[in-house]
């Protein structure tokens, strides 16, 4: 009777959220290859992505390449279970789990949100929280370091470099 | 309670000259759109006066086709979609679809991750009970305990949302494993949370159970007996409470349950209050479990929480049929595989389907007021009854 109210004060106060909150979904653009596993992972189709094809002229004596450019990618977040399959499966680190949530509209076309507008969620992506001492050591972690050990032990601890590739 | 079956007799004319009121059965809908009913459950009442002489549970009004969902998933996109049968164990509906596909696989799950899920599973078990531990009371007319109920519930889906990243789908587990490592330093906040919650349950019971109008509405109200339990495959807190002792954690361990002493709760008045007493007293049992797997997994040595995949995860071929205890009742999927990375087929058994079948026995005879203390305890999700 005497305690206080547990009752957070919603728009004047903020939830304190964790990291893994599963909010809203950001896209690092510059990562993205079009690879397209995310969109074909999706188990209700809501990303969408167009690309086009580019052929950068040969350097140095090269043949020329071709690479994806990004067109379009948008997510609709009307359709979206949030489940962060695409989170999951993107190889190249491109999309981002952010726990924003205040993006509710009036229009329910206005939930599809373009890669401007994803990629302005990236802002908001936190830092992954540390593992549990008993979890075996993250494989990029581990990549890193025997990428280390192979670059020599001398250069590992050479004052001017920290390690790793 | 007797129950006239004998057909009305229509009287014509109502007047000085007539002998008796002319009575006619009245069908009385209760929902599909209904306050008291939780979602879309519509029951068809024949009313005799006040009192119910035919129920006829009628579902599907939220049916979603899920079974036939399940045909187009692989096993990942599975879990998403069977985590939401019912919404409010999730964790657990997850848990059979893992199961069941490690089964085929001959998969061994690491020895960390198998406690976790145990862990998970019981937390989600008290969040599902602390959800109708506030909200049967609200539908008898308390109106308290449901706000104590809801802030336990935060603070449990506060640890199950740092580990998960989800409050209510928390598509948490993975063929082979768990998504990911819990953060560091989860496993005290989790062991907080459970203590804070134990500490605090004492305000619900003491409101509710020493409440003379509450008891008067449930003691004696709605009794189910074990043949009918048996009758129509009823299971969960409502089978035990009606005395029929069966729970798969202690019958058919799964998980790390056989390594654990699991206290089953059971009653044998089999009444709306022995319902509710089963529930709430289910839930120190699986606060008690979730301690005992913290505990355990203190104790664990480093090592990894899932195993690593193929890229394009296939079931060989063949069936089987993995059932867990769910926090409302078995849980059964029946898995059968053609070799493909979908399911040929996956039919669920869920409990609130089973459970409120019963209705059809349960209600007759039965005061119409009787009826919303008689529903609400049968601790059905509808979304659970409709697939």
């Amino acid at each position: 009777m005497t305690r206080r109210s547990v009752t957070r004060q919603y728009p004047e106060v903020q939830p304190d959220l964790p990291p893994r909150s599963r909010g809203v979904i950001a896209l690092l653009e510059e990562n993205c290859t079009v690879c397209m596993l995310c969109a074909r992972e999706c188990p209700d189709w809501c990303i969408y992505i167009d690309s086009h094809k580019e052929t950068l002229p040969a350097e140095g004596g090269g043949r020329p390449r071709t690479r994806n450019v990004l067109d379009r990618f948008a997510i609709d977040f009307a359709l979206c279970m949030y489940c962060g399959i695409c989170v999951e499966v993107c190889p190249f680190d491109a999309l981002f789990w952010s726990p924003e949530f205040e993006y509710a509209e009036y229009d329910i076309a206005e939930l599809t949100h373009e890669k401007d507008r994803l990629r302005e969620w990236m802002w908001t992506v936190p830092p992954p929280q540390a593992h549990d001492p008993a979890a075996e050591t993250p494989k990029e972690v581990t990549v890193a370091e025997r990428a280390a050990q192979r670059a020599g032990p001398a250069a590992g601890r050479g004052p001017g470099r920290n390690g790793g590739p | 309670m007797k129950v006239s079956t004998q057909e009305t007799v229509r009287t014509v004319g109502i007047g000085a000259g007539a002998k008796e009121l002319a009575t006619e059965d009245m069908t009385l809908n209760i929902g599909p759109q209904h306050p008291s009913t939780h979602g879309v459950l519509r029951l068809r009442l024949t009313l005799d006066g006040e009192r119910i002489s035919r129920a006829e549970p009628i579902v599907g009004y939220m049916h979603r086709g899920a079974e036939k969902l399940f045909e187009v998933r692989d096993y990942r996109q599975l879990i998403v979609l069977a985590n939401r049968h019912d919404w409010l164990s999730a964790f657990a509906n997850e848990l059979g679809v893992v199961l069941a596909v490690e089964r085929m696989l001959g998969m061994e799950v690491p020895e960390r991750a198998v406690w976790l899920r145990t862990l998970l599973a019981e937390l989600n078990r008290v969040l599902n009970h602390l959800m109708f531990l506030g909200s049967y009371p609200l539908e008898v007319g308390a109106m308290t305990p449901i706000f104590y109920s809801f802030q336990e519930r935060e603070q449990l889906q506060r640890v199950m949302e740092e580990i998960s990243g989800g409050r209510i789908h928390y598509m948490f587990n993975r063929v082979g494993g768990l998504k990911e490592e819990p953060p560091a330093g989860w496993t005290d906040r989790a062991r907080r949370a459970v203590g804070e919650v134990r500490g605090r349950m004492g305000r619900i019971s003491d409101l509710i159970m020493g409440n003379e109008i509450f008891r008067a509405r449930t003691r004696g109200v709605g009794v189910l007996s074990p043949e009918q339990i048996r009758q129509y495959g009823v299971s969960g807190p409502i089978a035990r409470a009606s005395g029929v002792d069966f729970d798969l954690r202690r019958d058919e361990p799964y998980l790390a349950y056989s390594e654990l002493d699991v206290r089953v709760v059971t009653r044998t008045e089999g009444d709306c209050l022995a319902r509710f007493e089963c529930l709430l007293d289910q839930v120190h049992a699986s606060l008690d479990l979730a301690d005992a797997c913290l505990d355990r997994l203190a104790e664990l040595p480093p090592g990894p929480i899932n195993q690593r995949l193929p890229k394009v995860l296939k079931v060989p071929e063949g069936h089987t049929y993995a059932w867990t205890e769910n926090p409302l009742g078995i849980n059964g999927y029946y898995l059968v595989s053609r070799g493909e990375k979908t399911p040929w087929r996956m039919k669920l058994r869920s409990a609130s389907y089973n459970n409120v079948q019963v209705l059809t026995e349960l209600l007759p005879g039965n005061l119409v007021a009787d009826m919303i203390a008689i529903l609400g305890s049968m601790f059905f999700v509808v979304g659970d009854i409709d697939k």
